[in-house]
């Protein structure tokens, strides 16, 4: 705890109309660890990511970068400093292909868009990496179709080959795995493993699969209704007798 | 099997495979037949065609960069294409000899008024949402037709003006003549016009094939995810509107100079712009390629349509009928145009392209 954080939040707080969403939250999450938040359906999860990287301005409150407030901060900016965001919902260009959409990120990365008057091929070392990033996602078979015809599972997995390729200091992952196939599960779960083992990237992972976040987490955050409710280690919380009784309802471990 | 091939396996086979491209073959071929031509047939009316062909697919090709790469309906866009061939045949009307650089001069002015405007009208209205972006930009283009037709003492109003194009380009000059054919300004012209179509369309071709074109096509593709990767899209959506403008403002000018002749209406019309945005369609949205199929489609069924329609009643002098029927050439067009709808649902090039696609899909 001695650290300071990246990741910060002070009261934060956004209503839907009348429906709180997120209920003056205070969050922390230390420098390259791998901090999970889960919570029953609507408990927040999603719209607290939405306001870390930007997609939301939250009513009240403040969101924290590094000790920099970056509350009023747009999306674009918020990558550029670091926080690179993966979608629950598949969020891809659907009719480029896996490799341009694996490019993109790269050359956002790179701060090549504005150039107009050279060939996007005369950067050869994007496609490269990129190939590369598929290599680690399983995907480099498939680099050339579009990345509409991919199955959903590999869609997911493109999906964070385009976070990977963004090389953010904060990874926020939301449920990475939702929807994939079950022998998919094992590989993007080593690459989470591989990636939080290099200790130089911080990970954010709302996820519904308890046995993995027990085992990939450092520390676990319990969301309900808008609030914490306990934020400990992965121990701790699945003993604490509030998050059983908000969340696991009786000793249902395994979805 | 292309798709188990490694990157660089797929890179070297993609060298090889620009030497067999057939595309590469089609260009060089269509730009031979429009150099060619006023040779071959030396007829004013074909030459005319084949210049407003070439005009046409530049401006609408830039039009298509707006529409099709970066998804803004701007109904602005025949303003611009209005203000060259505004500023090209004003300077050379009130300068009392003009000569070449008056034109070079004309090219500045023009691009600067371009990229001013363009620049008000993406500040003001990318704001707003599509439907308000393309009624303020239609609000803006009648303001600049209503312009012409009222600053009668800049503009000549309703009547528009003529002028004479300086030194070479003159068209009642004469150099002499080759393979039977006098090679006078107007041949002049019509090879700038050539020359130009080439630079400017390459020149579309390269900016599509950028960087910064391939983020305009990841912005029309899934907006909110190109801003997630860190691209602030307004940035990229200014150069576009800017870039298409000052093309589009060229292509004006072109058309002014083939015509030696301007008016509020052939320029500054929304007809214009419809007529653009008919081109677009037809040819496909976001394959630049369409703007050629679109623009040729779209002057040779106005040229030639009448006509061949005339000749058709002209067979049955008597029949009050049919020639009332061939005098209303636009319900053909407009019959004609619906066919292309239903059978080519995303313009000719588009379609053909899925086809191709599916084809690709299917090995």
């Amino acid at each position: 705890m001695s650290q300071a954080p990246v990741i910060e939040t002070r009261d934060l707080t956004i209503c839907f109309g009348g429906h709180i969403a997120v209920n003056s939250l205070n969050l922390k999450v230390e420098p390259f660890c791998l901090k999970s938040i889960i919570g029953p359906n609507g408990a927040g999860k999603t719209t607290l990511f939405n306001l870390i990287s930007g997609q939301y301005a939250p009513t009240a409150g403040q969101v924290l970068f590094n000790g920099k407030d970056i509350t009023k901060m747009g999306v674009a900016k918020r990558t550029n400093l670091g926080i690179g965001r993966s979608f629950q919902l598949t969020n891809i260009f659907p009719s480029l292909t896996v490799l341009e959409n694996v490019r993109l990120a790269l050359q956002a990365k790179e701060n090549i868009g504005m150039v107009f008057w050279k060939h996007y091929k005369d950067y050869p070392e994007l496609e490269e990496k990129a190939y590369e990033l598929l290599k680690q996602v399983l995907l480099h078979d498939k680099y050339l179709s579009r990345a509409n015809l991919l199955t959903h599972g590999e869609q997911r997995k493109l999906e964070i080959a385009i976070l990977l390729a963004l090389d953010p200091e904060v990874l926020l992952l939301d449920e990475p795995t939702a929807g994939m196939s079950l022998e998919d599960v094992p590989a993007i779960l080593e690459l989470i493993r591989e990636i939080k083992s290099l200790k130089n990237r911080t990970i954010l992972l709302v996820e519904h699969k308890f046995d993995m976040i027990m085992a990939l987490s450092d520390s676990i955050a319990v969301l309900k209704e808008g609030r914490i409710i306990c934020d400990d280690t992965p121990d701790a919380v699945s003993n604490n007798e509030k998050v059983l009784e908000a969340y696991l309802g009786g000793g249902v471990k395994n979805e | 099997m292309t798709k188990r091939l490694t990157l660089e396996e797929q890179n070297k086979s993609n060298t090889k495979a620009m030497v067999n491209n057939p595309i590469v073959y089609l260009q060089a071929g269509v730009i031979v037949i429009f150099a060619v031509m006023p040779f071959i047939f030396p007829s004013f009316r074909l030459m005319d065609v084949m210049a407003k062909i070439m005009i046409f697919t530049i401006v609408v090709a830039s039009f298509d960069l707006l529409l099709g790469y970066t998804g803004i309906l701007s109904f602005a866009h025949g303003m611009f294409f209005g203000i060259g061939a505004y500023c090209v045949a004003l300077i050379l009307y009130h300068t009392s000899a003009p000569a070449w650089y008056h034109i070079i001069f004309a090219i500045i002015v023009s691009l600067v008024i371009s990229i001013g405007l363009s620049l008000v009208i993406s500040f003001f209205s990318l704001r707003v949402k599509a439907i308000f972006f393309a009624m303020l930009t239609l609000a803006l283009a009648e303001f600049a037709h209503i312009l012409g037709i009222q600053w009668t003492s800049l503009t000549g109003g309703e009547d528009g003006i003529s002028f004479v194009l300086p030194s070479i380009f003159n068209f009642n000059q004469s150099l002499g003549t080759l393979f039977n054919t006098r090679i006078n300004g107007r041949l002049i012209v019509y090879y700038l016009i050539l020359v130009c179509t080439i630079l400017l369309f390459a020149g579309l071709l390269r900016f599509i094939r950028s960087p910064l074109g391939r983020v305009l096509k990841s912005i029309r593709e899934n907006e909110p995810r190109a801003v997630a990767l860190g691209y602030k899209t307004f940035g990229y959506q200014i150069y576009s509107i800017v870039f298409s403008s000052c093309v589009a403002s060229l292509g004006g000018i072109l058309f002014s100079m083939w015509l030696c002749y301007v008016n509020p209406d052939s320029v500054f019309h929304t007809a214009i712009m419809v007529n653009i945005l008919l081109m677009v369609l037809i040819g496909g949205m976001g394959t630049l390629y369409g703007s050629m199929i679109g623009s040729a489609f779209l002057i040779i069924t106005e040229n030639w349509l009448p006509g061949l329609l005339k000749s058709i009643a002209s067979l049955a002098p008597e029949n009050i009928i049919v020639r009332n029927m061939a005098d209303r050439w636009q319900l053909y067009f407009g019959i004609l145009f619906v066919l292309v709808v239903i059978f080519f649902p995303k313009g000719v090039i588009g379609t053909i392209r899925s086809i191709l696609d599916r084809k690709q899909q299917m090995k």
